[in-house]
């Protein structure tokens, strides 16, 4: 009880003016402790809402949780009548923390490495804490993202983090999850930008004979792979054997030629996911779709593969003139009917990666039922990514990844309360409620 | 010459007419004899102008029509053609075209301060348009088409073929296009060939590149600026005439000048206007500045046929109907309904203009084969116009457009001797042209030359400049084989070295793809240009980057064919 | 022969195909009766269980128990919410071409004269409730082309679309895009001036200056002319008269900007030229000046919450609605683009979560705040008697995120019903096997190939850049 007023303060925007303050944004991290959230309701996500129930967070994890759960003597307890309890969302398909700005300051884009074949940048190792984005994003609700590069044809290893720490240790969950590859594009072309020409528009067969050139070079590259875990494995074995050079660049490509760790491939149009499936079976991976703006079109085959798609075009335009209006808020829908593994992401390289709620909740005005879309955000991203163990729902033993609302998570009106990453309370300010408090009373 | 126009701007065209018409005349008289006089025969006539005469004669004396009638009786020193089983029709008019003009050239890169890649050969080759004129290349409504006229080529033959005898030919771009003249496709000089000129001043919506105006914004504030800026060149002129002393002499302008008739509603302007939304503003702007529109292109003009027949704007229908001229590939998206759509209705519109009243002439809209003219005429009739409206849409109604209704266009005695003999009625899949007169004499008809104008190999070693955007330039060089249609080669030089692939040589086109190294990474990049003057100019698309602009000239082996 | 008759037949088929119907349909402005509905009417709060009629393309009664005629269209309105039709006051769509980015002042542009109504964005625009569009030219220059306010009456021709009466207005731009604008990626091509803030002020000075020496020509031929027939007329310069109109206060500036040293720099360029800046468009800094905004006069239309995808961007925060409304501001909620026009519902009920805006305050940013600032508040953006009858129905309250709308309704027509738009789809599936059947558009098997399709921009996008719409 004596340390509630405390973390209420800090909670509360008359406690936010210390604009600046360091300990809200970067440097000192909360510490852990032993946290009770009562009579609160309680949506686990894997079970059964709990409609007046008790959470106990200890040392980083969910110790407890249920209707008649104790409080441990010497917790702090938040008073959660009126709230409701969720697992913090997941977004799958983000750059937060490379990129801070993505126009006309490249300097703070690490994105995107020079070349087409980079398995070996890992974004982990760019991810930048102290970027602004990352308060902005967690104050939303949003706990974790997976950071991928972007850039060539093997963009490199994304990681998931939570969105808390001072280093990208501290913050990694998994720090090489998985592989990115962008699958050859159909569509070319886009806005030729502003001062300049349309990009001129190609010819769809010599665009997919590209296509195919540039795959055989992903293909030979993972061939390669596969042969230096071979040599290396032999030659650990057997050291009379001509000791293999180590290679930094295919070294850590082996664990995802063996489909030890998936490959997350992004491809939005039909035949580029039909592609991605192919490519995948043919060199054996565990391939992720990521985009799937026209999963909805190869629901059969994604069912029957069992591929997952991390869906980040829910608020995309649909691909097509006669696409239905509805096509891309219906996609998790028709997905989740044929079966298909999906979960939603904004897709955003991270300033809005904040909105994450709102795309699950435009898939449910659009056929998707209210649980299965706060699933879409929490249980399905970190199932997908294989953290299931760990993240995405509030079970016992879980990451104490929580927030805690006055509302439906993801309508727009409600309100983050609390917020527990890593089992740390959070404070709720970002570098806009300061900019805020700086400047609303400015006379 | 050029002074006499400039001081009488008014009977300006009146006098090109009388002149050309004199000369027209001198020279008959000089070259012709009695031998020019001929009678077809026991032959249909379709007048147009009148009931069609189911058998009768008709006579052509001194490049006229002397006679038509189902009583009129072969002169005896006429030469007899026996018309039994034929038809004869007015001369066909095709309504829009580029004929007897110069090729056009691809378009060179943007340089400072505009060039304009819309500008070809047109004006280039016509140092009267550029040097005085006040406005940038496109922009120049002084342009004449009457003055880059050249006599005979195969396009001209090929058009004849089919019956056609004379053609509206325009300048090929630009927003103020320039001027056309109406030509007969046979004569000995361009002075023979012109029926009329100028016949119309001709506008086209494509933005300038790299200058102002570079958008379709730009293009109609362009558009009213300049029509404002000739009213009050026009009303200076006139302030100053009335009182030159103590006024400030207006600067002459021959662009400005150019645009008096067309905004005192003189001179008809052409609009190049396709789809709904452009024949729209096409209207808006005719409205705007009253002027005496003609659409030219038309596709969904019958989308618009209440404001067409209240406007009383005609409209020069293209028969280059639009049609998929792609392949199926399964990863290509189904095409749009809406282009699905157009392509089907656009075979209808010549039908609902008919019925709606709108005045229509047909044009053969730059089609690349011109023996589909009459398929397409066809497949106009099945989709609902009368043959009769057919008939009319290739020539009393052209000549009426065009203004030259008392010279053209139906069979009538008086008229020019322009007439398209058939064997077989015009549109009937069988039929085929059995005669064609021109100025009173008989055309030799033979078949298309194969391939159109002669090629020219590309064989030998070219040194190219690629200008790649931002990236200033880069020289590589670059081995040509071809063998007919069949191109291969390879580069060398600073972006790499290496065969070239997918490439092809077809109907002036060239067209292949090479591997390039750009900013460091390898890029596939495609070539497209065209053969001009021994060098090769045209685009480079690069997957994934700007687009950039190469030149190629010979280095080695040149070519003894140019 | 064989081949006439199938032809023949061909086109029988496509004559009683919907296609020409589905164009041509003039939607009948049928009177309309909406029963038992939540209305939120936004200048006189939210009216439980109560009816709208909708008459002669006008608002014709609110309230319970409406009468309408015999031949009425009952909508069952239970359980859903009617609202204003949406005004997006930052719009691109149907543009054939958006930048005139040649010069740095193009205020001869006319946004009216490429005008796209075929553009199927405005469709799905129609479907997130949206009746009114600003289209405005782009933001490549200090000055840049004339707005057009539409309705959008997708369907039907161009000149339909136009807003009757709604002000004119201008585009300026300031910032980051204009600067950008200087550096063009075509070789060869002159830098453009300005390529700094300062040269921005100075464009937008010289340009004021020329007007206002432009009006006094003409001002003083016309008193000349009247004693002396032989005076030499004034040249007329369209890029001059419409910033006279600014100057005479006809015409009202929408102006793009980001920072607060750009937003101060134009309204004191304003003050001392004697005109009124409308609209601050983006305005993202606006927050930080809004008392200089809100003395001016000026009214704001933002996005939400983007921000940090420029430098310029950098300071953006979602407050911003919130700060600028309680000093005073008006303030809308654009969209920029056509995927974001799809859920300015959304957009409008940010400003409560961020910044705690009552929910009547939230409505206005996407209704009656934007028909200010368009100067079309005496025809559109609340719900009462004698407005235009442009209206959305919702299946649940526009502000929650599971709410789509059913029905859109233009001057009494309805332009977007989603039970119309399911049933129609089977139609559609069936025009395109026969239409595909049709000899114009069977694939060509010597043919070239496709082109390969186009990248549609995605809605991490922002901001006017292009020139034209992909």
């Amino acid at each position: 009880m004596r340390t509630l007023l405390a973390l209420l303060l800090l909670a509360s925007p008359v406690f936010a003016q210390q604009i600046g303050n360091p300990t809200a944004q970067q440097g000192v991290i909360p510490p852990r402790g032993t946290f009770a959230i009562r009579n609160a309701r309680i949506v686990t996500v894997s079970g059964a809402d709990i409609e007046n129930g008790t959470v106990v967070i200890r040392d980083g994890k969910i110790e407890a949780v249920g209707a008649n759960v104790n409080v441990p003597a010497g917790a702090q307890t938040i008073d959660g009548s009126g709230l409701s309890v969720y697992p913090g969302m997941i977004d799958a398909g983000t750059n937060m923390g490379l990129v801070e700005v993505p126009q006309g300051a490249n300097g703070t884009v690490d994105t995107s490495e020079v070349g087409d074949l980079n398995p070996n940048a890992k974004a982990i190792v760019a991810v930048n804490p102290h970027s602004a984005h990352i308060a902005v994003t967690r104050v939303e609700g949003i706990t974790n993202t997976l950071t991928a590069p972007t850039g060539g044809l093997i963009s490199g290893q994304a990681a998931l983090i939570n969105l808390l720490g001072t280093a990208p240790k501290e913050m990694a969950v998994v720090p090489q999850l998985a592989l990115v590859i962008n699958y050859p594009r159909v569509a070319g072309g886009g806005g030729g930008g502003f001062g300049g020409f349309q990009q001129q528009q190609t010819n769809l067969s010599d665009t997919l004979a590209a296509n195919e050139r540039q795959l055989e070079q992903i293909r030979r590259m993972l061939r390669d792979a596969e042969a230096y875990g071979r040599a290396q494995d032999a030659y650990a074995k057997d050291r009379s054997l001509p000791r293999p050079d180590r290679n930094v660049v295919l070294e850590p490509l082996v664990p995802y030629v063996r489909g030890e760790q998936p490959v997350i491939f992004r491809a939005d149009r039909e035949a580029e996911i039909r592609g991605a499936i192919r490519f995948a079976e043919e060199m054996k991976l565990k391939p992720i779709i990521l985009g799937g703006n026209d999963a909805w079109k190869v629901a059969s085959l994604l069912k029957e593969k069992n591929v997952p798609v991390i869906l980040t075009g829910v608020f995309s335009l649909p691909l097509r003139e006669d696409d239905p209006y509805d096509a891309l808020f219906e996609n998790p829908a028709k997905l989740q009917a044929a079966g298909v593994r999906f979960c939603i992401s904004t897709g955003d390289p991270g300033a809005e990666a904040r909105n994450l709620a709102q795309y699950a909740g435009m898939a449910a005005a659009f056929g998707l039922s209210k649980a299965d879309a706060v699933k879409a955000v929490t249980l399905y991203p970190a199932q997908i990514m294989n953290v299931a163990d760990r993240l995405g729902s509030i079970e016992t033993g879980k990451m104490a990844n929580l927030v805690v609302t006055d509302g439906d998570l993801l309508e727009i009106r409600s309100r983050i309360k609390y917020l527990f990453i890593d089992g740390r309370p959070v404070v709720l300010t970002s570098r806009h409620t300061e900019l805020n408090e700086a400047f609303k009373n400015r006379k | 010459m050029m002074g006499i126009w400039v001081l009488m701007p008014k009977i300006r065209s009146r006098l090109i007419v009388a002149l050309t018409l004199l000369f027209l005349v001198s020279n008959v008289n000089a070259q012709r004899s009695a031998i020019d006089t001929y009678a077809i025969t026991n032959a249909r006539i379709v007048t147009v102008s009148g009931p069609v005469i189911e058998r009768g004669t008709v006579v052509i004396r001194n490049g006229l029509i002397a006679a038509a009638g189902a009583n009129v009786n072969a002169p005896p020193d006429a030469r007899v053609i026996d018309g039994t089983g034929l038809t004869v029709y007015p001369g066909l008019i095709d309504s829009y075209t580029n004929l007897a003009l110069p090729e056009a050239s691809p378009s060179p890169s943007p340089g400072p301060g505009g060039g304009g890649a819309a500008f070809f050969a047109l004006t280039s080759q016509r140092p009267a348009a550029g040097p005085n004129s006040t406005q940038p290349p496109g922009l120049q409504p002084e342009v004449r088409v009457e003055e880059v006229i050249r006599t005979g080529g195969s396009e001209i033959e090929a058009s004849r073929n089919i019956g056609i005898t004379t053609a509206l030919t325009s300048p090929r771009s630009g927003i103020w296009m320039g001027q056309s003249a109406l030509i007969n496709l046979a004569g000995e000089t361009p002075q023979q060939m012109i029926v009329r000129s100028p016949v119309a001043m001709h506008v086209s919506f494509t933005p300038l590149r790299g200058t102002y105006p570079g958008s379709v914004l730009g293009v109609f504030a362009t558009l009213r600026q300049m029509m404002l800026d000739a009213q009050r060149y026009r009303d200076s002129l006139q302030i100053y005439e009335r009182s030159p002393r103590g006024t400030r002499r207006p600067e002459t302008d021959r662009s400005l000048e150019a645009l008096v008739p067309v905004i005192d509603g003189r001179m008809p302007v052409v609009m190049q206007a396709n789809n709904e939304r452009e024949i729209s503003r096409a209207l808006d702007l005719a409205a705007e500045f009253k002027l005496r529109l003609i659409i030219a292109g038309g596709r969904e003009a019958d989308r618009l046929t209440d404001r067409l027949v209240k406007q009383n704007v005609p409209v020069l229908l293209s028969l280059n109907l639009p049609r998929r001229t792609t392949a199926a590939i399964p990863e290509a998206d189904p095409e749009p309904l809406r282009v699905l759509r157009d392509r089907v209705e656009a075979q209808q519109t010549a039908g609902k203009l008919a019925k709606a009243g709108v005045r229509f002439a047909f044009q053969s809209g730059s089609l690349a084969n011109i023996s589909e003219l009459m398929v397409n005429a066809g497949r106009v009739i099945e989709n609902g116009l009368t043959v009769n409206d057919a008939v009319r849409a290739f020539t009393l109604s052209p000549a009426e457009i065009l203004g030259v209704q008392n010279q053209l266009g139906s069979v009538e005695a008086g008229k020019i001797a322009n007439l398209t003999v058939t064997r077989g009625a015009l549109f009937d899949r069988n039929s085929r042209v059995a005669h064609v007169f021109i100025d009173g004499r008989p055309v030799d008809l033979r078949p298309a030359a194969g391939g159109g104008a002669a090629r020219s190999s590309l064989s030998g070693t070219w040194s190219v400049n690629v200008n790649l955007g931002g990236q200033g330039e880069r020289t590589i060089t670059l081995n040509l084989q071809q063998e007919g249609d069949r191109l291969s080669g390879s580069i060398s030089g600073s972006l790499g070295a290496g065969e070239i692939s997918n490439a092809s040589a077809t109907s002036g086109e060239v067209r292949f793809t090479v591997a390039l190294n750009v900013e460091g990474q390898t890029k596939e990049a495609t070539f497209t240009g065209r053969l001009a003057n021994n060098e090769l100019r045209g685009n480079v698309a690069i997957v994934g980057s700007a687009p950039g602009t190469f030149t190629a000239t010979r280095s080695g082996q040149p070519n003894q064919e140019n | 022969m064989k081949r006439y008759i199938a032809k023949l037949l061909f086109i029988a088929i496509v004559a009683t195909l919907p296609v020409n119907a589905v164009r041509a349909q003039r939607p009948t402005a049928q009177e309309t009766l909406i029963r038992n509905a939540t209305v939120l009417t936004v200048t006189r709060g939210t009216l439980e269980n109560t009816d709208v009629l909708l008459r002669n393309g006008k608002i014709a009664g609110v309230g319970k128990n409406l009468n309408a005629s015999a031949n009425a269209r009952i909508i069952d309105g239970t359980g859903k919410f009617v609202m204003p039709g949406i005004i997006d006051c930052h719009s691109h769509s149907m543009l054939d071409a958006i930048n005139e980015g040649t010069l740095a002042v193009t205020s001869m542009v006319r946004t009216e004269d490429a005008l796209n109504p075929t553009d199927v964005d405005l469709y799905r625009e129609l479907a997130g409730g949206v009746t009114t569009l600003n289209l405005l030219h782009g933001s490549a220059n200090p000055i840049g082309g004339l707005n057009t306010v539409v309705k959008v009456k997708y369907g039907r021709p161009a000149n339909e679309f136009l807003f009757p009466g709604a002000m004119p207005g201008i585009k300026f731009a300031l910032g980051e895009n204009v600067k950008r604008s200087s550096t063009p990626n075509q070789p060869g091509v002159t830098r453009r001036y300005p390529n700094t803030r300062m040269g921005v002020e100075e464009v937008i000075r010289d340009a004021f200056t020329r007007a206002r020496d432009y009006k006094r020509t003409w001002d003083e031929y016309r008193a000349a002319v009247k004693n002396d027939k032989n005076v030499m007329p004034p040249r007329r310069d369209l890029q001059l008269e419409p910033l006279v109109e600014i100057l005479e206060g006809k015409r009202y500036v929408h102006a793009h900007c980001y920072i607060a040293s750009e937003i101060l720099m134009l309204i004191s360029l304003a003050d001392e030229f004697g005109f009124k800046i409308k609209t601050f468009q983006h305005v993202l800094e606006g927050y930080k000046v809004a008392k200089e905004i809100a003395a001016h006069g000026a009214g704001a239309s933002i996005f939400a919450d983007s921000w940090a995808y420029k430098i310029e961007a950098y300071d953006a925060i979602p407050y911003n609605a919130a700060i600028m409304t309680r000093a005073g501001v008006v303030v809308s909620m654009n969209s920029d683009s056509d995927e974001r026009a799809r859920r300015l519902n959304i957009e409008a009920a940010k400003a409560m979560h961020w910044g705690d805006l009552t929910e009547e305050q939230a409505l206005k940013l996407i209704t009656l705040n934007p028909a200010i600032q368009l100067g079309i508040q005496e025809r559109v953006g609340s719900i009462e008697v004698g407005k235009d009858a442009d209206i959305a129905i919702w299946n649940g309250h526009p502000f929650s995120v599971y709410s789509r709308v059913d029905t859109t309704f233009i001057d009494g027509d309805v332009y977007f019903d989603r039970q119309q738009d399911l049933a129609r789809r089977p139609e559609l599936a069936k025009e395109r096997t026969v239409l595909e059947q049709a000899e114009p558009n069977k694939p060509r098997p010597q043919g070239q190939s496709p082109q390969t399709p186009r990248r549609r921009p995605s809605s991490h996008e922002h901001d006017d850049l292009e020139i034209e719409k992909p």
